[in-house]
């Protein structure tokens, strides 16, 4: 049974795994913040949320990443560092093996859709039920993300879906 | 004019479809790439004709609505079944985590769980007539 109190301690833990400011913050402490042992919160959280806190402060830094590669701010190595990843290589694995392309081929491709810079393009913040409609509208954006891991992700373990 | 759509945000979709089909039991019905994401939408495997929508939360203002509902407890929407008992048990088996066991709540039973994408979801058994 998760109970309200350990429903509100996994959700303040994951938002802890989600805070730039809180990167460096050990696995341990944050566990211990959400008062239990490393063991039972990786376990609880990984039940509630779908992720185990390591995969989830993970996907939280690369789509923080790759918004900020959308918006033009700063090189690859700079967006790396300042999402919390230690090496721009092991950052750009990370990206190539989630989003099926390496963050400078993501950013060549979203850069001429940018409106206006510094704001983000519409398809990276779908409003509800926005992609029926860009399913249709957007032929540009239609090349799917397998296609692109294919072709650009050499390992042939990279793909979309987590293991 | 129909209602045959309804949507859950999730925070991602691959997990999502995994869950909704592999552990709900839903079956897969579209999956279209969209861009940056797809178009991924569920169906019951108990017959009528509504799609249920996987649609990212991407949006900052959908997944604070999202973290808003799950902090405060309330599902995000809710799934009708002929069995309550026999569906909290068997996903419960499945590592399923309920924030409500079966209760009755006046003629209707429900329970809450969470869907592993970030949302409390209601289920919920009609009296008998």
């Amino acid at each position: 049974m998760l109970t309200r109190g350990m429903r509100l301690r996994l959700h303040r833990a994951r938002q802890l795994l989600a805070d730039p400011d809180a990167s460096q913050l050990a696995l341990a402490d944050v566990a211990a913040q959400a008062g239990m042992s490393p063991f039972h919160f990786i376990r609880r959280f990984a039940a509630v949320f779908g992720d185990t806190p390591h995969q989830y402060r993970i996907r939280m830094r690369l789509e923080r990443a790759r918004q900020l590669l959308a918006l033009g701010e700063g090189s690859v190595t700079q967006v790396a560092l300042s999402v919390g990843f230690e090496s721009p290589a092991g950052f750009s694995t990370a990206f190539c093996r989630r989003f099926g392309e390496p963050p400078s081929a993501f950013r060549r491709r979203l850069l001429p859709a940018l409106a206006a810079p510094g704001r983000m393009p519409p398809l990276l913040v779908p409003g509800c039920l926005a992609l029926m409609t860009a399913a249709w509208s957007s032929p540009q954006f239609l090349q799917s993300a397998s296609e692109r891991s294919a072709a650009q992700c050499r390992s042939p373990s990279h793909h979309r879906s987590k293991p | 004019m129909r209602i045959r759509l309804n949507s859950v945000l999730v925070d991602d979709q691959a997990k999502a479809l995994a869950f909704y089909t592999g552990t709900l039991g839903f079956l897969p019905s579209q999956d279209i790439p969209v861009g940056e994401y797809r178009w991924i939408s569920v169906r019951s495997p108990e017959g009528g004709d509504a799609e249920l929508t996987l649609e990212p939360n991407a949006n900052p203002a959908a997944r604070a609505y999202q973290q808003a509902l799950f902090e405060q407890g309330i599902p995000l929407t809710a799934f009708e079944v002929d069995d309550i008992h026999a569906e909290y048990r068997r996903l419960r088996n499945a590592g399923v985590e309920f924030t409500r066991e079966p209760m009755q709540a006046g003629p209707v039973w429900i329970a809450v769980f969470a869907d592993t994408c970030g949302n409390l979801i209601q289920i919920y058994q009609l009296p008998a007539d």
